[in-house]
């Protein structure tokens, strides 16, 4: 009889064990082929479903199991979602409509004077993230990962949302009371209210109602488990509806992974732009190829280039002129090309012997791209001492990524400012899908060099084209499921 | 609420977010007291607290005063308060070091509770005792089957605080 006691409270013990939760509350976003590593000595069904799960989701994020990840997991995925879709206009517009839901609160018995605290911290991360999209700055993401990891504002609005799910199943009977199985009152005290209670399907489907779908976000849970089969199940979908009831085409979506008693995020690798330094240069650079141009192009005005390389400012346009070292750049591999060897004519080491006499008629001929500050003919000795401005970035409109991969002594060698003419252009180029600008740095973006900026000569505001932005997706959709 | 914006510029902790949680909680006890509940912080700095309820009338412990301590941990109100019965209790869910078995101070426990609610649920639960999960087995037994005898150890065991504080 003891013993059967002691086992059965051995049992009891066993039962209640949690091991103690580790790693960040929200990690960052890693591949997702680090799940597959992580069961590659499971069984079979997991290692199969695993090592197909990157091909579709790119990336995944981890969430700290410790009983919250499953709100804590669309909660993040929420915030993150409306900072991805870039527009601060929804950001504030959130806040509008989460401040009108605060009657579904009262009316669940929650009292204002309780809530408002855990509802402010929501709102000042929606501020936050709406501040860092007016600054351009870049630093939303990191806004976001530092909110969730600290535990009290993350517990502040994962309450918040807790409420609003408790409210909205409350204020929904006809939805949910089917599946509670007792007064929706005290199925939420219960399940969604308790501060130490994962979430479950109601609470899901309750949040992708109040929350998710109404912000025009869509939200797919895909189920990682033993059941057959050769990849992981979508288990629930949710998608946002237009005003009349139809659901939007291609809306954003915030994804999750559930493994029994555990949510993760997922992401899908075109969710996020090709981070800069994936870029290929092979692909890119052939956008830049000058009309003309042939492999066995041998320069011959190299006096010419030379000179023109010191000058700053200086952008040679004309038809006739061309400039080989700018191709050199495109050769991702240090081919032997038989032009290599003149690149170092091109160099920037000044060679004022060579630079006297030619550079009025030339600089008098291209007044319109000489920018005022290099006008004066006078100190070009002073300035061509400088080596030329090396980032000569002036990309045209649709300027595939011709800086961010190249070493700097790549760079240096591209020497002159140059600047490609869109009457240079190959035919036909810039008709392809359009690629947002791959400068993501702060420091770019807030330059004059960014065409964006209205100090740069060829100033063109930053158009939103939803056109492009849906057939990248698509284009990214497409390879994924090719391989 | 401005008030809160402020200290929250400030860069305030996680510790800095209970105290202030506590601090509004006490600014609402004090403005709109329950009648029969008293609670009130031992220092300063909030993590303590000390409370008093009054048993409730046409019960066994109707007339009698009870000392209870409150500690709030740095997650509160995430995680329930821990709450004990300073004054010895004669109870079907209290065990004689005044440890207590209610169901909101362990799983059920939601932020949405304070320190109010927490006070008016165990006021209940003295008239209403959970005898199916009893810590006090003897209590339970008694308050099912002899209400006066019951009543006797109740008054037996309780001490006025004056009596506690001697």
């Amino acid at each position: 009889m003891a013993a059967d006691d002691e086992l059965a409270h051995f049992q009891k013990l066993s039962n209640d064990y949690e091991p103690p939760a580790t790693g960040p509350l929200v990690g960052e976003r890693q591949s997702s082929s680090a799940i597959a590593t992580e069961y590659e000595a499971a069984d079979p069904v997991y290692r199969i479903k695993t090592a197909a799960l990157p091909d579709t989701y790119a990336y995944f994020r981890t969430c700290r199991g410790d009983g919250h990840c499953g709100w804590r997991a669309i909660a993040f995925t929420y915030f993150e979602t409306l900072l991805r879709i870039g527009d601060v206009n929804r950001l504030e517009d959130e806040e509008v409509r989460l401040s009108s839901m605060h009657n579904l609160l009262n009316l669940a018995g929650f009292s204002q004077h309780v809530y408002i605290d855990w509802v402010e911290e929501a709102f000042d991360l929606l501020r936050k993230l709406a501040n860092s999209l007016r600054a351009m700055d870049g630093s939303g993401p990191d806004i976001l990962l530092q909110t969730f990891n600290d535990m009290s504002t993350a517990m502040a609005i994962i309450t918040y949302f807790k409420l609003l799910a408790s409210a909205w199943i409350q204020s929904h009977p006809d939805d949910f009371a089917a599946f509670c199985h007792m007064d929706l009152k005290s199925y939420c005290q219960l399940n969604i209210e308790a501060a130490q209670c994962e979430i479950d399907n109601v609470a899901v489907v309750a949040l992708a109602e109040s929350v998710v779908k109404p912000a025009g976000i869509g939200l797919e849970i895909m189920y990682l488990d033993r059941s057959p089969g050769e990849e992981i199940n979508n288990t629930y979908r949710a998608e946002p509806t237009d005003h009349t009831g139809l659901p939007l085409s291609h809306p954003p979506m915030m994804r999750l992974l559930y493994r029994p008693g555990h949510y993760d995020i997922l992401y899908k690798a075109e969710d996020f732009p090709a981070p800069v330094q994936y870029s290929q240069p092979t692909q890119s650079s052939l956008h830049v190829a000058l009309a003309g141009y042939t492999d066995d192009f041998v320069p011959t005005a190299s006096n010419m280039s030379d000179v023109m390389t010191m000058i700053p400012g200086m952008y040679p346009t004309g038809l006739g002129q061309r400039w080989p070292s700018v191709s050199y750049d495109h050769y991702p591999s240090p081919a032997p090309q038989p032009q290599l060897a003149p690149v170092q004519t091109y160099a920037p080491t000044p060679t004022p012997a060579v630079s006297v006499a030619p550079i009025a008629p030339v600089t008098s001929s291209h007044q319109d791209y000489v920018s005022p500050i290099h006008a004066s003919h006078g100190n070009h000795h002073s300035i061509h001492l400088e080596p030329p401005v090396t980032l000569p970035i002036h990309p045209p409109p649709s300027a595939p990524p011709m800086i961010m991969e190249r070493t700097p002594s790549m760079a240096a060698e591209r020497g002159g400012p140059f600047r490609p003419s869109v009457y240079e252009l190959e035919p036909g180029f810039g008709s392809g899908p359009r690629h947002a600008l791959p400068f993501q740095t702060s420091i770019f973006r807030n330059s004059h060099f960014n065409t964006a900026h209205f100090l740069n000569p060829d100033f063109q505001p930053e158009e939103w084209s939803p056109d492009s932005e849906y057939a990248t997706g698509n284009r990214g959709r497409h390879k994924s499921t090719s391989q | 609420m401005a008030l809160s914006s402020n200290t929250r510029a400030n860069g305030g902790g996680s510790s800095a977010t209970v105290a202030q949680r506590l601090q509004k909680e006490l600014m609402d006890i004090m403005m709109s007291p329950t009648p029969g509940i008293t609670a009130f912080p031992d220092d300063e700095n909030m993590s303590q607290w000390t409370a008093t309820i009054e048993g409730p009338t046409e019960t066994p412990y109707a007339a009698l005063t009870f000392k209870l301590s409150m500690e709030f941990a740095a997650n509160y109100p995430y995680a329930p308060p821990r709450v004990l019965f300073k004054t010895p209790i004669y109870h079907p869910n209290v065990d004689f070091s005044g440890r207590i078995c209610l169901d909101i101070l362990k799983d059920k426990w939601s932020a949405i509770y304070n320190i109010n609610s927490v006070l008016l649920s165990l006021q209940s639960l003295l008239g209403e005792p959970n005898n199916s999960s009893p810590l006090n087995a003897q209590a339970a037994e008694l308050w099912d089957s002899d209400q006066a005898a019951f009543k006797q150890h109740v008054l037996a065991r309780h001490k006025t605080p004056e009596e506690l504080d001697a």
